[in-house]
């Protein structure tokens, strides 16, 4: 039913009421009812709601329509519903959605059962000059289960758009109202307990400049603990690799809250949490490590002559294996009782009122102060710091740079809500464009050594073991190359980014115009 | 687009009937199909209830464009759509004339339907004059219902004559049984005939029917009526071997 005009019923209206009012007026052949299920998809992080996209499956085909709308974009034939963007089959739809999806795995966010009745509307030769169809939609198989919501559409048929104009107007009449800005996707999701605010790895937290900083910290925190425990519940499941590594981000965001937000939490649960944390962080890092290789395995093979392309093949097979084993490790990890008390305790500290008179020497400093004063630091030093690393770009440099990058990017969401959004969201982007340098510079350094230390392990063996030295070699002398096209783009990334009017528009919005002393 | 005649030019050997069953069953099976009636008569307008009333008449349809377009009416089945006929069209083939390329005039007439339509059938009154050359000129298919009689048979030795003399392509000519009467001798000995002396003949008849006769009647086609009857299953199955036949690697 798409490109045709639904209305919604006047209440308490029904099938028997519908036929009752049109028979006055028109001869109506009704069939027999027809009976259809759509499920409907999304991932964790409600990717595809977020861009205001509609995926479900009926009848062993995909389709993609837009919300409030009801032209199907694009449509594809499956046998099976399609988890991650590799298994779609290669269609118009697959290319759309790939760059929304990325490995993020599609979960079955509820099922519909539509039962619609289609009413042929006759002129005097009795032949169908329109069709009204009757729908019904529910949450549940079962004929008894209650409507979700009903829908009468308008199906013209082409050549009598006089006849359909007129059964418009009578159905206006009688009370039906056209719903354009409606959407059975809310209801349906709603029916199943589930809603797309539920879950974002994107930091929206709502601070109050007057705040005091120990309170608008722990409003940080316990805002990342959430992100924690929610990924952490989902872990085992191994649904997708993002639950870890939003885990993880959060572990790291709030390992830099710890050390960046300083001296707003004595010192002494301050340093226990930062010591607790890198160790929940070191848990993971080898499924993450496996994981990233993994997901550019394509990556990889496009960097090497196809002539060599099979041959790496064995690695992937071995970081697989591996992979199963580090999964397990985790779960037993983040089962063991040192984890467990770690988050119980943390929780608890985190759910203490703050204490009056303050027991650290910036606890009682406004937040706004505090996130200007810091940020403006941060600032400075990566510009000073980096003009720096411009006369002599050791890998070092580069490293710690990118550090001191990600600490600047981390306060700044943080503390977002406390500035003007366009102008912060604005200084994030351009930051961002120097850390995707830094960035891309750091995954090649960190692959390359990897690789190095991989091809020491028996991969494979004989023949098969020579063939993918040699891949592995011509991989990282791809890489090498690579990083040092990337370093000579640090030096304009980096010109960029200093450049003066940046540096005003900092120091507008962060340069301390505040009595407060912020130690 | 594919385009398909049902074609013949003896008259009452089941043109329309073919050509109501095998758009509906095309229609059917997803292929957005558009039946066009040229006939004067226009008894495939009058099968699917459509009105046979065109605003634009003989010279209107010749001119094609958009007000071509407008005249199409949607069926009462799913992707199958009619450009009705009317008595006008009786003043068809003079009208052809008043353009430079009048054997061409009906392909670049339904070059409009391009993007809309899978596959054109035409119903075709009875004609080998200048009509006949725009058919032959806009279809890829040319479908001749034949019964096997001896004036019948004729007629088809005509056609073919009529084509390899204005050189068409007689390739793309086919034919198949129509209101056979296996009871008659002549019927089978003809019929058995015919597929040994041309290639084009396809295996697959339509029985003399009073189902048929009844589409005058129920007024839709006898596939979509009596899907389960012997004339329906006789119309699926010549579908089916025209598909197998023409279409082998060339689906629509």
């Amino acid at each position: 039913m798409h490109n045709h005009l639904k209305f919604s019923l006047p209440d308490g209206y029904n099938q028997q009421h519908l036929t009752g009012a049109l028979a006055d007026h028109y001869a109506i052949k009704k069939e027999q009812p027809v009976l259809m299920s759509m499920a409907i998809y999304d991932t964790f992080d409600w990717r595809l709601f977020n861009k205001s996209l509609v995926l479900y499956t009926s009848e062993n085909k995909l389709f993609l329509r837009n919300l409030f709308k009801n032209t199907i974009i694009h449509s594809a034939a499956i046998t099976l519903p399609p988890v991650f963007i590799w298994d779609f089959p290669d269609s118009k739809l697959k290319e759309r959605l790939s760059t929304v999806l990325k490995m993020r795995a599609l979960l079955k966010l509820t099922e519909l059962y539509s039962r619609s009745t289609v009413h042929h509307i006759l002129n005097q030769d009795e032949k169908t000059v329109a069709r009204l169809v009757y729908e019904e939609i529910r949450s549940a198989r079962e004929k008894n289960a209650s409507v979700l919501e009903t829908y009468l559409w308008v199906q013209p048929v082409k050549g009598y758009t006089k006849e359909c104009r007129h059964l418009i107007k009578r159905l206006e009449e009688t009370g039906f109202s056209a719903c354009e800005k409606e959407d059975i996707y809310f209801k349906a999701i709603e029916a199943a307990g589930k809603n797309p605010d539920s879950y974002s790895s994107k930091l929206k937290i709502q601070l109050d400049p007057a705040m005091r900083s120990d309170e608008a910290t722990k409003i940080i925190l316990r805002y990342l603990l959430e992100i924690m425990k929610i990924n952490e519940a989902n872990l085992e499941k191994d649904l997708d690799t993002e639950f870890l590594h939003d885990f993880r981000v959060a572990i790291r965001r709030t390992r830099s809250a710890l050390g960046q937000i300083k001296s707003v939490f004595p010192e002494k649960p301050t340093s226990r949490y930062k010591k607790d944390f890198s160790f929940v962080g070191q848990l993971t890092n080898q499924l993450r490590d496996l994981d990233v290789y993994l997901l550019k395995a394509d990556a990889f093979k496009a960097m090497l002559p196809p002539v060599l392309r099979d041959d790496i093949d064995p690695l992937f097979d071995y970081l697989r294996k591996n992979r199963s084993k580090a999964l397990q490790k985790v779960i037993r990890g983040l089962k063991s009782k040192r984890y467990r008390q770690i988050m119980q305790d943390w929780e608890a500290f985190l759910d203490e009122p703050v204490q009056d008179p303050p027991l650290a020497c910036n606890a009682n400093v406004s937040i706004i102060s505090f996130a200007r004063k810091r940020i403006y630091k941060q600032y400075r030093r990566i510009v000073k710091d980096g003009s720096r690393t411009l006369e002599n770009t050791e890998d070092e440099k580069l490293h710690a740079l990118r550090i001191a990058c990600k600490k600047l990017r981390y306060l700044m969401e943080f503390f977002s809500s406390l500035f003007p959004s366009k102008k912060i969201n604005i200084l994030i982007a351009q930051l961002k464009t120097l850390q995707d340098n830094l960035g891309d510079f750091n995954d090649l350094c960190v692959q390359e050594e990897y690789l190095l230390n991989i091809s020491e392990a028996p991969l494979a063996t004989g023949q098969k073991q020579k063939k993918i030295l040699v891949a592995i070699g011509s991989l990282i002398g791809t890489m090498d190359r690579e990083k040092q096209i990337i370093k000579d783009a640090f030096a304009q990334t980096f010109a960029d980014y200093a450049s003066p009017p940046n540096k005003i528009a900092f120091s507008e919005l962060f340069a301390s115009k505040q009595k407060e002393t912020v130690r | 687009m594919r385009t398909l005649a049902i074609y013949s030019n003896k008259g009452g050997v089941g043109k329309t009937a073919t050509a109501v069953n095998l758009s509906y069953l095309a229609a059917q099976a997803g292929v957005k199909t558009l039946i066009c009636d040229l006939d004067p008569q226009s008894s495939a307008t009058y099968y699917f209830r459509i009105k046979p009333k065109l605003n634009y008449g003989a010279k209107g349809f010749i001119k094609g464009g958009e007000k071509i377009n407008k005249a199409i009416k949607g069926t009462d089945y799913k992707n199958l759509d009619l450009l009705p006929a009317d008595f006008t069209l009786r003043h068809l083939e003079p009208a052809f004339y008043k353009f430079k390329h009048p054997k061409e005039r009906l392909k670049k007439i339904i070059k409009l339907f391009e993007a809309e339509y899978d596959l054109i059938i035409f119903d075709c009154p009875v004609t080998i004059s200048i009509l006949a050359d725009n058919i032959f000129n806009a279809s890829d298919f040319i479908l001749v219902p034949l019964i096997p009689t001896t004036l019948s048979v004729r007629t088809y030795r005509q056609l073919l004559a009529f084509c390899r003399k204005n050189k068409y392509d007689t390739g793309k000519i086919y034919a198949f049984f129509s209101m056979v009467d296996r009871r008659k001798n002549m019927h089978n000995e003809l019929m058995a005939m015919m597929v040994k002396e041309y290639d084009g003949v396809l295996r697959s008849l339509i029985p003399y029917l009073s189902q048929i006769e009844r589409m005058g009647i129920d007024r839709q086609p006898v596939a979509a009526s009596a899907p389960e009857s012997v004339a329906s299953k006789a119309y699926r199955n010549l579908w089916v071997k025209f598909q197998k036949t023409a279409l082998a690697n060339k689906s629509i």
